[in-house]
């Protein structure tokens, strides 16, 4: 298969509030937050996980691990020039350490692309079938489904915090 | 601090089963085109595996992104940081009322760059498409049975830079297959077409309808394909080339009659030049026979001696009357060189 298209499809949209400032919002709610290193969590078990019924996007179950806190960020002052609250974020894993980081504009935004979800898989498949030219195999198709400008980064090791009273 | 960091903070989660999602990085041409109101197609191309040369195709895992008209390469870069793709979600964890949680959906170990390639299609067409030869009046070719679409596809280029590398080689489809023509068959039709269009007083750089000479040369058994792909080949720039009407552009054409020419003789060691000048003149209009000079070529010739010309180096659009099996095996030498080269940087 030597031609994939790729297409082209902002259709994703999320209806699910968004947490994060409004410069980091796209429409399908698509983010990208960026660490050196790697989250370890405990496997997941029935006690630290939710599968949230409210929300029919997210299907899956999910473990929190952390709070990103935009120390600089205040929603009131809605002055869209004003840039400098994204120097600063936290980002508190555990409950002992934090990593420091920031908002970065990307130089070049990415394009958060999926392989696209057929429908009609049975009938295309079908179709391909008797069109196909000696094996040629079903054709894989990708979608751009968003375009991202800014993305969260923590460039540095994390430091040790002083734990919660709860 | 404690107490800060449990009101303003938005909670973090990892999903469990994580989406597979790539990032690719938009240079500013792709972003303008994706953010285009209406977008255009866009298409990754790998090469189909070269199934002549025995050798394992060193370019596999090549893959391009195709715009309508510009290529770029597609490289992954690994990437050592855990980049997260992240996505809101209403959640509560354990007894809590749930709250908009930024959760990572997925994780990407890799990212892909494009780069820009610029790059000719011709030599991948060549490689593609069976040379059409006509000897004594007999073609002895077997087809390839792919349509244009499909050897297009196979070319690791957009389509716009695969059309000008198609309409360069004179390509055509032709009782469904592909081919391009040899010189030596390109000089012949041409001869026809001169012809034609003498005895039926058709002015070729003027517009004149493609049907009339096609119909004065039906006798001669030339695909109409080739002829409508030479005209298109040699129509003035302006010149809507779908279209029933043809217009030739003098001076590409009195040039490509020449080449051509040189071309089909090649291999020939005592061309005369003079021979071939006298030629050229009667292969193009009355009108144009001032035109067919050496210093329209130049560049294009070398001159063996005084007395003979031949084209200049081993043009590999020279078709030869030679079957094809040893251009192929001299086309994909030159694709291994190329290989070399690219990994070499």
């Amino acid at each position: 298969m030597p031609t994939i298209p790729l297409h082209i499809s902002k259709t994703l949209h999320s209806t699910t509030e968004n947490p994060l400032p409004p410069l980091l919002l796209t429409p399908s709610g698509l983010a990208i937050l960026e660490l050196q290193g790697t989250i370890h969590f405990p496997t997941p078990s029935s006690a630290t996980t939710t599968s949230p019924s409210s929300d029919f996007t997210s299907n899956s179950s999910s473990t929190q691990v952390g709070k990103l806190v935009f120390p600089l960020y205040n929603p009131k002052l809605s002055d869209p020039a004003d840039t400098k609250w994204m120097k600063r974020v936290y980002f508190y894993v555990g409950k002992h350490q934090r990593l420091n980081g920031e908002v970065k504009k990307l130089g070049k935004p990415f394009a958060i692309i999926r392989k696209r979800e057929r429908r009609e898989d049975v009938e295309m498949g079908g179709m391909e079938a008797v069109e196909g030219e000696g094996g040629l195999e079903v054709q894989e198709e990708l979608e751009i489904v968003e375009v991202v400008r800014y993305k969260i980064v923590f460039s540095t090791r994390p430091e040790p915090v002083g734990g919660e009273e709860a | 601090m404690a107490t800060q960091q449990d009101e303003g903070g938005v909670p973090f989660s990892i999903a469990h089963d994580l989406q597979q999602f790539r990032l690719l990085e938009l240079p500013a041409g792709i972003l303008e085109l994706i953010d285009a109101p209406n977008p255009p197609a866009l298409s990754i191309k790998s090469q189909a595996a070269s199934r002549a040369s025995g050798t394992p195709n060193p370019k596999a895992a090549y893959a391009v992104l195709c715009t309508p008209n510009k290529t770029f390469q597609l490289r992954q870069v690994q990437t050592s940081n855990s980049v997260f793709v992240t996505q809101p979600r209403l959640e509560g964890h354990g007894n809590e009322i749930p709250v908009p949680t930024t959760c990572a959906v997925a994780s990407c170990t890799a990212t892909l760059e494009l780069h820009p390639t610029v790059e000719s299609s011709a030599p991948y067409l060549k490689e593609a498409l069976p040379i059409y030869d006509i000897i004594d009046g007999m073609v002895d070719v077997a087809g390839n049975g792919k349509s244009k679409t499909r050897i297009l596809s196979d070319v690791p280029l957009s389509n716009g830079e695969c059309e000008v590398g198609w309409k360069e080689l004179i390509a055509f489809e032709f009782a469904g297959s592909s081919y391009r023509p040899s010189a030596n068959t390109l000089a012949q039709v041409w001869k026809s077409i001169n012809a034609a269009a003498l005895a039926g007083g058709t002015k070729l750089d003027s517009q004149f309808l493609t049907e009339e000479i096609l119909k004065a040369m039906d006798e001669e058994g030339y695909p109409s394909e080739l002829i409508t792909a030479i005209f298109r080949r040699l129509a003035a720039d302006e010149q809507d080339t779908n279209g029933p009407w043809s217009c030739l552009d003098r001076t590409k054409t009195v040039h490509f009659v020449g080449i051509t020419l040189l071309e089909a003789r090649e291999g020939e060691a005592n061309y005369l030049t003079a021979e071939f000048l006298n030629a050229w003149k009667d292969c193009v209009p009355e009108s144009w026979r001032t035109d067919a000079e050496l210093s329209t070529i130049k560049d294009a010739y070398v001159l063996p001696s005084t007395m003979t010309i031949a084209v200049k180096g081993v043009s590999a659009s020279s078709a030869k009357t030679e079957d094809s099996t040893p251009k192929v095996g001299s086309s994909s030498r030159k694709w291994h060189e190329r290989f070399g080269r690219a990994r070499q940087r």
